[in-house]
C-alpha cells in the first residue's frame, strides 16, 4: 500500500509557512544571522537561523497563550498549516499524530531553573510543567483536535525524519487512516551552549561541503506532512501524486557524536531507503544532503554517498538556509524536497567555494528550474549514530 | 614542573572522571590518546576546558589539541608557555 | 466513517524471550521473584543498583550517568537472557529523558553565565543515549528509535516493535528507563502531587495520605516470532487509548479490545491495574476494572515500583514473571480470585494515558 502526503506545513528563519520558504529558497535568501529573539551573551558571536518572531507573536498565530513553550508554538503553526492544507477532516479518520523534538519545553526550564538554583523549593517551578518533549506534542495535539494516538520521537537529529517512518508504518498497518508527522525544535541556550561545548560552531556563516568549512550554524523551526492511505488519497479527490515510497533507520554504532569514518550509518540508511522503494540509486533525481557544515558529518555523509551512488545525483543541502533546526530538520528539510518536486526546482547551497579533496562531487551552487523530479532521497543524520533516510517519490494515483 | 605535573594528573583525573585509575598511575610521557589511556575525542574537548578553567588558556582551535594533549608532559610545558600572569 | 474502536489495537502473538528489571525493589536477579519486598519510607524511591562493573566496561562506565547505567544494563542482561546477540530493532522509550544530565548541564551553563562547560554532560543528556549507547556496546546497525510520550512512551516501543516484525524483523530489544530527577521532584512535590513524608510504599493506596510516590527504573524485553526453552510467555495484543476527562474511562475501549481477541472478560485469570496513590485517579480505574472483571484476581504494581511515565514496564516485567512462575505474589493483590496466572492483564493509566497490555502463557 502506497503512504501519500495530502499535506505539508513549515516555519523556519526563512518563513512562517510554505509559501514564504519556498519564497525565500527560490530567491536564494538565508534566514540565517544575529540572534534577535533569545537573550543570550552570543547573540552576536554565533549566527542562527532563529525564526523571526517573539513568542507573543507566535502565539498570536499560533492561537494559543503566549506563556506557551516557543518549542509547541512552533509547532503548531507548522502542523496546523500541514492539516488545513490536506483538506482533511479529521473526525472521518482514525487520525495521529507522531512528532519530535530534542528539547521539548527547555526554553521555559532553563529561565525557571536559575531561580530555582538560588531559592530551591520557594522558587515557582509551575514553568517546568512541559519540561518533557511528550508534553509539547500534547499541547499541539490538543490544539489540532487528535485524540487517537500521539507520540513522540527524540532521536538528535534524525528525529522527525523517523517520525514520518513510524506514521507510514502505522497507516501502512492500517491501525490509523492519518498521520501528521514530522517534528520541531526551538533554540535555548541550553542548546547553545551544548553545541559550543563541542566546538562545532561556525561563528561565521556556515558553508556546508565546502573544503575549509568550520561547523555549523543552530537554527530552530518545525516541518510536518500529512501522510494517509492510498484508500484516503483516493476519497480526497484531490489527485495527489506523492508519496513517501522507501526510508531506513540504521545506527552507526560507532561514537555518541562523532560519524564512523566511513560513514557506515549513512551508507546503511540510504540503502536501506532505496530498497524498501524498490529504486535503483540511478533514479534519484536529487539528494537533500543533511549537510550540517560540521567537519565531521560532511566527510562521512559525501564518503557514504559516493559509495551509494556510483554517479551522484543533484546534491545540496538547504541547512545553508535554515541553520540546523535539529529534531525538527528532517520535518522542515522534507516538505523543502516536496516543494521542490512540485516546482521541478533543486534549491543549489549558498556561500560554496571549493569542493572538499576527499570526495568527487560538489553540491548543486545555482538554482536549477524546469527540471523534473521523480524520486528524492533525504538525509538526516543524529547524534547516537541515529541515522535516517527517506525517499519521496512521484506516482500516479489511479 | 613537576608539581604542576603532579596537580595536572590529578586534574585530569577529576575532569575525565577516570574513576578505575590513579593520578600516580599515569605517567608524565604516556601517551593520553589512542593507545596510551584509551581517551577519545570528547576527552580531548574536556581538556580544552580544563585549560580554560584551570589555567585561562582558550585553545580556540581544537585541532591544535592532540599535539598539546600528546602526553602530561606536553600539556605542562605548553601551560607554563602560555598561562597568563 | 471511522470506527473509534478499532483504532491502534493490536492482536497478534509475540514471544517474550529475555528480561530485565533494575527498579525499587530488588528485581534485577531473574533467578527471584519478589522474594524480599522494599519497603521505602520516602515519597521518592530510587532503583536498587547491580554492580555495573559485571556489565560495563571501566573506561565506559566514567562518563555514564545512573540511568545510562541502569537502562545500558537492563538492555544488556536481556539480551544475553534471550540468547540474541544482536537484535534486528532496538526500540527504547523515556518520558522525562536523562533527567540528571540535564540539570547538572544546565547547572554549568547557569554557574558559568554561559560560558565554558562541559561538553559530556551535554552529550549524555540526550534521550536517545541509551538505545544508541546499547548499539555501540553490542556493534548493531539496525533500527534504533527512542520515544517520549508520556504514558505512551513504552507503549510506543510495542507498536515499533510490531510495525517492524511486520516487516521481518525475527527479534526486537524494547525497553524503558526513567530516573528521579532533583528538579522534577521539587516541581511535583510544590504541585502536591506527591505523599507526604514520612510514608509507607506498601500504602500507597491509603488515600488519608493522597499523592503519588515518584519512582524510577529501567525495564528491557527481547520478543521474539519463536518460542524458546527460556520462553517467559506470551504477548497477545495490546491497545492505547486517551480518556478526554480524568475520573471517566470508557468501558467500551477496553469491551472492544476483548472481543476483538477473541477472550471473554471472564478468562482474564489476573488484572494488574496502574492504580498509583491518587484517590481521584484510582477510584475511576478501580471501579471499570472491577465492573469489568468480576471474576478475575485484581491487583496494583505501583507500590513497588513507584508512580512515573514508564511504570507500565515495570508491570510488563511482573506479567512475564507471573507466568514464567506461575504464582501471583501476595504483595501485588488488592482482591484475590485465587486464579492461576494464565492470563494476564495489565491495565495501566498515567494521567489520562491508558494502554492495555495482554499476556498468556505457553
Amino acid at each position: 500500500m502506497r503512504v501519500f502526503i495530502a499535506g505539508k506545513g513549515t516555519v523556519s528563519a526563512i518563513g512562517s509557512n510554505c509559501i514564504e520558504s519556498w519564497d525565500a529558497l527560490r530567491n536564494l535568501r538565508s534566514g540565517i544571522g544575529r540572534i534577535s529573539v533569545l537573550p543570550t551573551i552570543y547573540a552576536d558571536a554565533l549566527p542562527a537561523g532563529e525564526v523571526k518572531f517573539s513568542n507573543k507573536e507566535l502565539a498570536d498565530i499560533a492561537g494559543m497563550d503566549a506563556r506557551t513553550s516557543r518549542t509547541a508554538l512552533i509547532s503548531a503553526i507548522a502542523a496546523k498549516e500541514a492539516l488545513l492544507d490536506s483538506g482533511i477532516d479529521i473526525k472521518k479518520y482514525r487520525t495521529g499524530f507522531i512528532s519530535a523534538n530534542t528539547v521539548g519545553g527547555m526554553d521555559k526550564t532553563e529561565i525557571v531553573y536559575s531561580e530555582y538554583l538560588t531559592k530551591k523549593s520557594d522558587a515557582q517551578l509551575t514553568g517546568v510543567m512541559h519540561h518533557d518533549s511528550g508534553s509539547i506534542t500534547e499541547l499541539v495535539a490538543d490544539v489540532l483536535g487528535i485524540k487517537d494516538f500521539i507520540s513522540t520521537i527524540s532521536t538528535a537529529c534524525s528525529s522527525s525524519a523517523n517520525s514520518m517512518m513510524y506514521g507510514a508504518r502505522l497507516i501502512k498497518s492500517n491501525l490509523l487512516d492519518v498521520v501528521i508527522a514530522g517534528g520541531v525544535d526551538s533554540l535555548s541556550r541550553f542548546t547553545i551552549s551544548g553545541f559550543n561545548a563541542l566546538m562545532i560552531l561556525d561563528n561565521k556563516l556556515c558553508v556546508p561541503c565546502d573544503e575549509n568549512r568550520n561547523g555549523l550554524n543552530l537554527g530552530e523551526g518545525a516541518g510536518y506532512v500529512v501522510l494517509v492511505s492510498e484508500r484516503v488519497a483516493k476519497e480526497l479527490g484531490k489527485n495527489l501524486d506523492l508519496i513517501l515510497s522507501g526510508y531506513a533507520n540504521a545506527n552507526d554504532a560507532y561514537h555518541q557524536t562523532a560519524s564512523s569514518p566511513e560513514g557506515t550509518g549513512n551508507f546503511l540508511a540510504m540503502t536501506g531507503a532505496l530498497k524498501m522503494s524498490a529504486l535503483q540509486a540511478s533514479q534519484i533525481d536529487y539528494i537533500n544532503l543533511h549537510g550540517t557544515g560540521t567537519k565531521n558529518n560532511d566527510l562521512s555523509e559525501g564518503l557514504a554517498v559516493q559509495k551509494v551512488f556510483e554517479k551522484v545525483p543533484f546534491a545540496s543541502t538547504t541547512k545553508c538556509f535554515t541553520g540546523h533546526t535539529l529534531g525538527a530538520s528532517a520535518g522542515v528539510e522534507a516538505v523543502y524536497s516536496l516543494l521542490s518536486m512540485e516546482h521541478s526546482t533543486i534549491i543549489p547551497n549558498l556561500r560554496f567555494e571549493t569542493q572538499m579533496k576527499e570526495l568527487n562531487f560538489s553540491p548543486v551552487t545555482t538554482l536549477i528550474e524546469n527540471i523534473e523530479l521523480n524520486h528524492i532521497l533525504s538525509n538526516s543524520f543524529g547524534f547516537g549514530g541515529n541515522c535516517s533516510s527517506l525517499i519521496f517519490s512521484k506516482t500516479t494515483l489511479n | 614542573m613537576e608539581e604542576l605535573i603532579g596537580t595536572l594528573k590529578n586534574q585530569i583525573v577529576e575532569q575525565l572522571n577516570l574513576q578505575h585509575l590513579k593520578a600516580e598511575e599515569i605517567g608524565d610521557d604516556q601517551l593520553l590518546f589512542g593507545e596510551g589511556l584509551g581517551l577519545d575525542s570528547i576527552d580531548a574537548l574536556e581538556l580544552i576546558v580544563l585549560m580554560q578553567q584551570k589555567y585561562g588558556i582558550k585553545l580556540a582551535n581544537p585541532a591544535e589539541g592532540p599535539k598539546i594533549f600528546q602526553t602530561v608532559r606536553t600539556m605542562a610545558d605548553y601551560i607554563v608557555a602560555n598561562k597568563k600572569a | 466513517m471511522k470506527n473509534l474502536n478499532e483504532t491502534m489495537s493490536v492482536h497478534g502473538d509475540v514471544f517474550i524471550n529475555g528480561i530485565s528489571c533494575i527498579s525499587p525493589q530488588p528485581t534485577f536477579d531473574n533467578a527471584l521473584f519478589l522474594a524480599e519486598v522494599k519497603v521505602h519510607s520516602k515519597n521518592k524511591i530510587y532503583t536498587v543498583e547491580p554492580d555495573y562493573s559485571k556489565f560495563l566496561d571501566a573506561i565506559a562506565i566514567r562518563r555514564m550517568s545512573r540511568i545510562v547505567k541502569f537502562g545500558t544494563t537492563a538492555g544488556l542482561t536481556a539480551l544475553k537472557e534471550s540468547g540474541a546477540e544482536k537484535p534486528d530493532a532496538i526500540s527504547t522509550a523515556t518520558g522525562y529523558g536523562l533527567l540528571e544530565m540535564s540539570q547538572r548541564f544546565l547547572q554549568d551553563c547557569v554557574a558559568s553565565g554561559e560560558g565554558i562547560v562541559s561538553p559530556t554532560t551535554f552529550i549524555q543528556s540526550t534521550h536517545n543515549t541509551v538505545s544508541s549507547n546499547i548499539a555501540i556496546i553490542i556493534g548493531c546497525n539496525a533500527h534504533n528509535n527512542t520515544f517520549s510520550q508520556k504514558g505512551f512512551s513504552f507503549e510506543s516501543t510495542l507498536y515499533d516493535a510490531f510495525l517492524m516484525m511486520k516487516e521481518g524483523a525475527q527479534k526486537v530489544l524494547i525497553g524503558a528507563y526513567e530516573e528521579i530527577g532533583e528538579f522534577n521532584y521539587a516541581s511535583m512535590l510544590q504541585a502536591n502531587e506527591l505523599k507526604h513524608e514520612p510514608c509507607n510504599n506498601l500504602e500507597t493506596f491509603n488515600y488519608q495520605n493522597d499523592g503519588n510516590i515518584l519512582g524510577e527504573g529501567a525495564a528491557f524485553f527481547v520478543l521474539e516470532n519463536e518460542k524458546r526453552e527460556n520462553t517467559y510467555g506470551k504477548l497477545i495484543g495490546f491497545h492505547t487509548f486517551l480518556s478526554t476527562d480524568d475520573s471517566t474511562i470508557p468501558s467500551m475501549e477496553i469491551e472492544t479490545f476483548f472481543q476483538k481477541q477473541g477472550i471473554a472478560l471472564t478468562d482474564v485469570d489476573v488484572v494488574l491495574t496502574g492504580v498509583n496513590g491518587k484517590e481521584v485517579f484510582d477510584k475511576a480505574l478501580l471501579a471499570v476494572t472491577e465492573k469489568l472483571f468480576t471474576t478475575s484476581t485484581i491487583g496494583a504494581f505501583k507500590h513497588l515500583c513507584g508512580e512515573y511515565m514508564t511504570a507500565s514496564a515495570f508491570a510488563f516485567w511482573l506479567a512475564a514473571k507471573m507466568l514464567k512462575t506461575n504464582t501471583v505474589p501476595d504483595v501485588l493483590v488488592l482482591k484475590h480470585a485465587n486464579r492461576k496466572p494464565n492470563i494476564i492483564l495489565i491495565y495501566n493509566q498515567y494521567l489520562h494515558y491508558h494502554s492495555l497490555m495482554l499476556f498468556k502463557n505457553v
